[in-house]
């Protein structure tokens, strides 16, 4: 029965609260445990296509008589255009269009490197791009706002700031009898996915549009396409079968898909926009650096008395205020709590959501800051953790779907006792060490998502749905689920996915939120048409329904009979079997979040600075696991992102012009296969018995979060250095370690002593 | 005119001087299983083999390996190692996987069981962002299983 | 003596030549044509337009590769050169960490020693100092990777692993023309010719001899495990005239060290200070490696 709600979503740590139809979701969750296909670990449905280099992403996509477009874009920081001359490029080969600033997004203020002023489509690529360097462009220089302390100085915001508190911090700061404060700064990262932005568009008459996009949300970009062009958004389709890797960046549309859009109106050709790798560094993303100021005070028990956090969030031209003071607010029971957040608009590219926004930046600050309490109180930091336990809603005290963080910080006692043994294995010139941190971040997902499930004839199901697979592996996780509903093997499943004309709304894969949001969704469309096999069988088998259940390709009576399926839908002939299914509604009254703890081992060469990391025990509670071999591969994936983070990437801009200095793969440096430590992944597998009828919480975030605070810690316990900026550098590991050096010759406090 | 070898197969190469190797697999051949992610050489995600070794492609100049065998991930497509990476999830978005296969391949034909350190050395040309290093190290270590 | 020709149909003004011998390649290297051999330098640079021909020739044919007892072909690839068991241990290992695999069955050794610098304004085409402007922008601006020696007018490193393992090694370069220590294969820039070597145009390099050392190693600080360019990188060689010290990523040339103290006349800028104390470490573990 359909009924309208309003409920609340999350995405990115941004809550909306929506009125949405959703069907009850009258389904009882399976029992916790691997199941006939649920909970074992299954391969890529894709996989031989994307191993095999079949797949074709938007990369590959060729459309007939395709044109390519080539963008000219700001070299400087902030500027104006006094005068731009297309004219040669306008004769230039190939060329068959050229579009100027004023035509939007193109623009003749560019307020940031790379802002993208005009472009071309030519016959080929290169020809595009030889026509862009034709364009002459007299620039008047502006001076660049590039620092975001002057711009919080000069209230240069991107947003108001975010001011949260509650109780009251000066009554903590009273009753602690030990403070801790620090400064903690995070660098600007790049996403870097390995198959640039890009899109293809191609307009059918002047009012229907397709648009071959490599993105996490094909209804996003079809809304927001239709929007610009004031089409129905019925006109729009958006197709997107592979692609290579968002992590944020491609959450919905951009310049180059809108620029892609105008060419292909003015040439009456299909036009593809591809980013260069360049450019990707350039303009499309990041996640901001920070500057975090932090203070907490806690009783001599280890007991947090308050937790004080001033943010400044480098956010760059446009984009949101991502919530670098979440964790300090939401990880741990505290009364009197206080955070300022501020985002900066600076003449710098804009952010963009970067797995986890805000929260790998915070959990960074926040959990060294606990662990040097833990240092100045000398209580052990996983018994700090503890003590600190939160057991409801730290912000607005409602209960939560599920917590399981205890059960995560029993898990880790193993590893983390282990602390002596690592450590008796330095030497004088490595240091080894163990450190852990924790995390909190936001799971569920939410309404609205749909699928359709078709049985046909042969007795295969296809699993209709216009979502997109990411790389996560999700497309296989809704076989499992509607297979597992349907008591068939996997291998006659198929899902259909990636093609917004072909399947109904599906949820943005972003926010971890692609098997909490679809997954019920597919099970309710898999007892649909469960239901409805069961009642076609009652009537050929003379039972009743209720005693009747699918199993194994059987249909089953609870007296001992059974057929195979293929004898109920070989009825059909043509005809088909049509479940469909939408997802529920959220736990009301509840928080649903993710929680985990990440146990590092490092080792550290007091000499040249060098850190490497050995070994990371990574433990994370995120309800039920559909599929153990995708979901390690999350979290193997997030750490390792989470260890670039930490060690080698770093967005550069030159300080006086804002130059963007790391654009290319050799300067900026992601983890390679020889970086990666041994990685033990351990998921507590508990269904949240409130959420929805799988109650998976979603996990393509969690582990990304913890590692750099973990890695940090673990090099203070191994070298006593405070390392309190990412990335650690040699500079700055040299730095912390003469650092400490020096404190050990003056020792603090009683002289006495 | 002068031929290209790819994958056994002769082909007559009518590109400009200049074209990359990996553009004219693309764009002229049709083989798009070779994917190219930076197009200056510092991500391996082009890496094709030239009689056997692995290349990058996108900063080869087409009209240099005229004389040699070339062999794409298209060439691969029915070695075991395809089998191990899919079922040991070698693989996430799988952009960078084709040119992950052919290094490993040509590993494996020179060192049939690598050790770890040998996988990490031979393999560290390969960028993969979404991080599925670690089930790559396990497809190469079990692909005759 | 015959030299293939490739133009372009399609429209590019480029060709490519393909001498079958020394002859042919001398004579086809004139006039603004431009040696290409694995062209994992070149070809990015001739696409970002730093480096502009009409005219590539292609020297794989015309130029010895292999090595035989100390002499190694310039032809030769840092690939083989990893593998080969003859060889000075610092010249293997300081191929075996350099690049990636990929690049390293492409590169040859002669083109390793001609590279250009990584510094990111002068790949980026800042109208910088070494470019024929008047100023360096790392000087004044991000430089954590850039070089502690010689660093005015220019404060761009040299890149070179090998070219550092060859110096201290203390190999001679032979060319098309003479031969040469390989210590003046390299000259410091100056305002008048801001060229890192002294080749002459159209000079090709043919072979490397490199003298069987006592004991020799390289190591190298980089900013992840594998495939990075050295922020330092020290390559000792001790021989019956005692022990030599190079260093890469530290200069604009490859930089012969007197000794560990000779570190006290470098230069730094305030953001690369620390490649001092991550050098002298590696000195002394290079001079204990070697037995100095």
């Amino acid at each position: 029965m359909a009924r309208l709600i309003r409920t609340e979503k999350e995405v990115e740590g941004r809550y909306t609260e929506q009125w949405i139809v959703v069907d009850e979701d009258v389904l009882e969750q399976w029992p916790a445990g691997p199941l006939e296909t649920v909970g074992r670990p299954v391969p890529r449905a894709d996989g031989g296509q994307r191993a095999r280099g079949e797949a074709r992403y938007t990369a590959d996509i060729k459309l007939p008589g395709m044109l390519h477009a080539a963008i000219l874009r700001s070299p400087h920081a902030k500027a104006r255009v006094r005068r731009i001359d297309t004219a040669r490029a306008r004769r230039a080969p190939g060329v068959r269009a050229v579009l100027g600033p004023e035509t939007e997004p193109l623009t003749g203020e560019p307020a940031y490197q790379g802002a993208p002023v005009a472009a071309v489509a030519a016959d080929t690529f290169a020809q595009a791009r030889a026509a862009v360097s034709l364009i002459e462009v007299e620039w008047e220089l502006l001076e660049p706002l590039l620092d975001p302390e002057e711009a919080i100085r000069r209230n240069e915001l991107i947003e108001e700031p975010s001011r949260e508190k509650r109780g009251n911090v000066e009554r903590g700061l009273a009753e602690a009898d030990a403070v801790v404060e620090a400064e903690y700064r995070t660098q600007t990262v790049l996403h870097n996915s390995m198959e640039t932005h890009q899109a293809i568009c191609e307009w059918e008459g002047d009012d229907r549009l397709t648009v071959y996009i490599s993105t996490q949300f094909i209804w996003g970009v079809r809304g927001e396409v239709a929007q610009r062009f004031g089409l129905p958004e019925d006109h729009v389709r958006v197709v997107c079968r592979y692609m290579g890797g968002g992590f944020g960046s491609k959450n919905g549309a951009g310049d180059y898909t809108y620029i892609a859009a105008e060419l292909s109106r003015a040439t009456g050709r299909p036009v593809k926009c591809a980013l260069t790798r360049r450019e990707e560094n350039l303009d499309s993303g990041n996640r901001n650096s920070t500057i975090q100021r932090l203070r907490v005070g806690a009783r001599s028990d280890g007991t947090l008395t308050f937790l004080d956090g001033e943010f400044v969030n480098a956010t760059g031209w446009d984009g949101w205020l991502a919530s670098t003071g979440g964790p300090m607010r939401l990880l741990y029971a505290c009364e009197n709590v206080r955070t300022v957040e501020y985002g900066a608009k600076l003449n710098t590219p804009p952010m963009a959501a970067f797995r986890a926004p805000g929260f790998v930046e915070g959990t960074f600050g926040l959990e060294c800051l606990l662990d040097e309490l833990a240092a100045k109180l000398e209580i052990d930091p996983l018994e700090l953790r503890r003590r600190n336990h939160s057991t409801h809603d730290a912000v607005d005290e409602r209960p939560f779907s599920s917590k399981q963080l205890l059960e995560c910080y029993r898990r880790a006692d193993p590893h983390w006792e282990r602390r002596d043994e690592v450590r008796a294995r330095s030497d004088a010139t490595w240091k080894r060490g163990v450190g852990l941190a924790s995390q909190v971040w936001y799971g569920g997902g939410g309404p609205p998502s749909y699928a359709w499930v078709r049985i046909g004839g042969d007795g295969r199901a296809a699993v209709i749905t216009g979502m997109q697979d990411i790389g996560t592996g999700s497309a296989t996780a809704m076989a499992q689920i509607a297979a597992e509903e349907l008591g068939l093997p996997v291998d006659r499943i198929e899902v259909a996915l990636g093609d917004s004309a072909r399947g109904p709304y599906a949820t943005i894969s972003a926010g971890s939120s692609t098997i909490p949001s679809m997954g019920p969704a597919v099970r309710a469309a898999a007892a649909d048409a469960a239901r409805q096999i069961i009642e076609i069988a009652a009537q050929r088998y003379d039972r009743e329904e209720r005693v009747l259940s699918l199993k194994n390709g059987q249909i089953v009576s609870s007296d001992g009979g059974s057929w195979p399926l293929e004898e109920i839908t070989g009825l059909l002939e043509s005809g088909q079997i049509l479940g469909k299914g939408s997802r529920g509604p959220n736990p009301t009254g509840m928080r649903v979040l993710t929680f985990g703890v990440q146990v590092a081992e490092v080792a550290v060469d007091v000499e040249t600075g060098e850190v490497v990391v050995e070994k990371i025990v990574a433990i994370h509670d995120v309800g039920r696991v559909i599929n153990p071999l995708g979901a390690s591969s999350q979290v193997e994936g997030g750490i390792i992102q989470g260890l670039g983070h930490t060690l080698s990437e770093e967005r550069l801009l030159d300080p006086s012009t804002g130059g963007n200095l790391t654009q290319t793969l050799d300067a900026y440096k992601i983890p390679t296969i020889a970086d990666v430590p041994e990685i033990v992944t351990d998921l507590v597998d508990v269904p949240d018995e409130h959420l929805t009828n799988l109650g998976s919480k979603g996990l393509g975030e969690p582990p990304i979060i913890p590692t750099a605070a973990a890695i940090a810690n673990a090099i203070r316990d191994a070298t006593g250095a405070d390392v309190r900026s990412l990335p650690i550098t040699r500079e700055e590991m040299l730095r912390g370690l003469r650092e400490a050096r020096e404190r050990r010759r003056e020792p603090v406090g009683d002289p006495a002593a | 005119m002068p031929e290209l070898s790819i994958n056994g197969e002769r082909h007559e190469l009518a590109a400009s001087v200049g074209t990359s190797l990996a553009h004219y697999l693309r764009e002229d051949l049709g083989l798009t299983g070779t994917k190219i992610a930076c197009n200056e050489g510092h991500c391996g995600a082009c890496t094709v083999q030239v009689d056997g070794v692995p290349i990058l492609s996108c900063i080869t100049l087409v009209h240099t390996v005229e004389d040699r065998e070339v062999t794409t991930i298209e060439g691969l497509r029915d070695h075991p190692m395809v089998n191990s990476f899919v079922r040991s999830d070698a693989l996430q978005c799988g952009f960078c996987t084709p040119g992950q296969i052919v290094s490993a391949t040509a590993l494996v034909a020179a060192i049939p069981r690598p050790s770890s350190e040998e996988i990490k050395h031979a393999m560290s040309g390969n960028l993969c962002r979404c991080g599925a290093y670690p089930k790559i190290e396990e497809a190469i270590s079990t692909w005759q299983d | 003596m015959g030299c293939e020709r490739h133009g372009s149909g399609g429209g590019s003004l480029l060709e490519i030549l393909r001498p079958d011998s020394l002859e042919a390649a001398r004579a086809a290297l004139k006039n603004g044509s431009v040696a290409l051999a694995g062209g994992t330098e070149l070809v990015p640079l001739l696409r970002d337009r730093i480096v502009e021909t009409d005219t590539l020739v292609e020297i794989r044919h015309a130029v010895p590769r292999g090595i035989q007892g100390t002499r190694i072909g310039a032809g030769t690839t840092l690939g083989e050169l990893e593998v080969d068991p003859q060889i000075p241990d610092a010249l293997r290992e300081a191929c075996r960490l350099a690049a990636s695999p990929q690049l390293r069955a492409m590169g040859t050794i002669g083109g390793n020693l001609l590279q250009a610098t990584r510094c990111w304004y002068w790949r980026l085409k800042y109208p910088c100092w070494l470019h024929g402007g008047d100023r360096c922008f790392a000087r004044e601006g991000l430089h954590r990777e850039h070089a502690v020696f010689a660093n005015a007018p220019c404060a761009s490193a040299h890149p070179s692993d090998v070219a550092a393992a060859l110096l201290a090694l203390g190999a001679t370069v032979r060319t098309d023309r003479r031969e040469l220590p390989i210590a003046e294969l390299y000259r410091l820039p100056t305002g008048d010719d801001r060229r890192m070597t002294g080749l002459e145009p159209g000079e090709l390099i043919l072979e490397l001899e490199v003298p069987m050392p006592a004991a020799s190693t390289y190591l190298k600080a980089m900013d992840r495990k594998r495939f990075a360019f050295a922020l330092v990188g020290v390559a000792a060689a001790r021989s019956s005239e005692g022990t030599r010290l190079a260093l890469a990523g530290m200069a604009p040339i490859p930089w012969l060290l007197e000794s560990e103290e000779a570190l006290d006349e470098a230069t730094p800028l305030p953001g690369n200070a620390y490649k001092l104390e991550i050098a002298r470490a590696l000195i002394r573990r290079a001079l204990a490696g070697v037995g100095s």
